[in-house]
């Protein structure tokens, strides 16, 4: 298991389930999480919070996950550069082309294992495995 | 202090056609004590002084009281993870079945109905969690419906003690819960803003129609409570909000067959749940 000690990650997605979920699966890797119900929110913790990924849910109240990323990406500053996994149950080249354009790092597709949740992480992070 | 012998037959009599009119709840002379008790406990918190001057309170719903009348008359001892067959049933073959027809990404909305202090659809979000690696697939939206306003409060509240929690294994209680004191715990706030509560009376198309369709609903051991006027009348509600080939699981005690003929029973592994068909004839 790679060592993901200290690193800090950002889950932003509107269902309580899905966080859950996530957060679980990160914090028995190591992680320590966060969590945002929306992108609006999301920017806001960033202000106070840094993080070290951010996991990012597409279809969210007030603020999507790609206006989010455009808007982050168009920061000044380190939370700029923050590297983004993009999380969606849409599967179509389109949709990995606009989150790419918006500026995500990885894009998976819903239903995310454990597994391959932590994998993905550790990648983005520069955790060596 | 009233004494028991302050309610007359009489009295009784019109006291549970009130109850069963309101709520399609049965009780009958053998169960007189249990009534008693009750009447007396609200008789005693209302400061009425006697039946007559209790049941013109409760009849013109003074102070609410008719609501408070009802909560006393509701059963609400359940635990996490009762009856898990079923859960596992959901996980296995119910819901697998339902996100078969649609694509990823849409609704899947469960109803917990009722719901009593919450245990149940908490086991539920709890149990999806665990045992069903989709979970994350698709939009879950579970609602925890009860006609008992008290019991709504307090599984919103999400505390619990020892005695909901016996069945669930302690890792899950380490997971999903934050110790409170001694023998109380808090179930996580992401849980909490899981689930909707909201109050409804089964026997009441208004109250269940606004509830919408769901793809399973659990409804267990509260049939049992009704006559056969009053279950007649809930079947057909529960129906309604179901969607066309959802799934409907009742006690293990209880038998759809006995009540309505609109609903298939089938059998999935040792569990047997009831399907309104879906509109193209198919299973």
């Amino acid at each position: 298991m790679p060592d993901a000690t200290g690193m800090r990650v950002l889950v932003i997605d509107d269902a309580a389930l899905v966080r859950l979920y996530y957060r679980e699966a990160l914090e028995r890797a190591g992680y320590a999480v966060d969590e945002a119900l929306n992108g609006l929110e999301a920017l806001e913790k960033l202000l106070v919070a840094p993080a070290d990924l951010l996991i990012v849910d597409i279809n969210m109240p007030q603020m999507d996950g790609l206006t989010f990323l455009r808007a982050l990406r168009g920061q000044d500053g380190p939370n700029a550069s923050i590297p983004a996994l993009v999380t969606s149950t849409e599967a179509g080249p389109q949709d990995l082309a606009a989150a790419r354009s918006a500026g995500a790092n990885f894009y998976l597709v819903k239903p995310i294992s454990r597994k391959a949740l932590v994998e993905h992480a550790a990648l983005l992070c520069g955790i060596p495995a | 202090m009233i004494e028991p012998q302050a309610v007359t037959a009489e009295e009784f009599r019109r006291l549970c056609e009130f109850l069963y009119r309101r709520t399609g709840l049965v009780f009958t002379e053998t169960k007189r004590y249990y009534v008693e008790r009750r009447v007396i406990d609200r008789i005693e918190a209302t400061g009425a002084r006697s039946f007559a001057d209790y049941f013109v309170l409760l009849r013109g719903d003074v102070r609410g009281e008719i609501e408070q009348f009802i909560n006393a008359f509701t059963v609400n001892e359940t635990y996490f993870y009762r009856e898990d067959h079923q859960l596992r049933c959901l996980t296995s073959d119910l819901l697998p079945e339902r996100t078969r027809l649609n694509g990823r990404g849409r609704t899947i909305r469960i109803w917990s109905v009722p719901c009593a202090t919450g245990e149940e659809p908490y086991s539920i979000a709890i149990w999806l969690l665990e045992n069903w690696p989709e979970v994350d697939g698709y939009d879950v939206e579970i609602v925890g419906s009860d006609i008992d306003t008290r019991a709504l409060q307090a599984a919103a509240a999400g505390v619990f003690g020892q005695r909901a929690l016996m069945r669930l294994p302690d890792d899950l209680v380490a997971k999903y819960f934050v110790p409170l004191d001694q023998d109380r715990w808090t179930i996580l706030d992401d849980l909490r803003s899981s689930i909707r509560f909201t109050p409804v009376n089964l026997v009441d198309s208004g109250d269940t129609r606004p509830h919408g369709q769901f793809d399973v609903i659990f409804c267990r051991n509260v049939l049992i409570y009704f006559d056969d006027a009053s279950r007649r009348v809930a079947a057909e509600n529960l129906y309604e909000t179901l969607a066309p080939g959802g799934f409907i699981c009742l006690g293990h005690t209880e038998s759809m067959s006995r009540i309505s003929p609109l609903f298939e029973a089938r059998r999935f592994g040792d569990a047997i749940v009831y399907q309104r068909p879906r509109e193209d004839g198919h299973a």
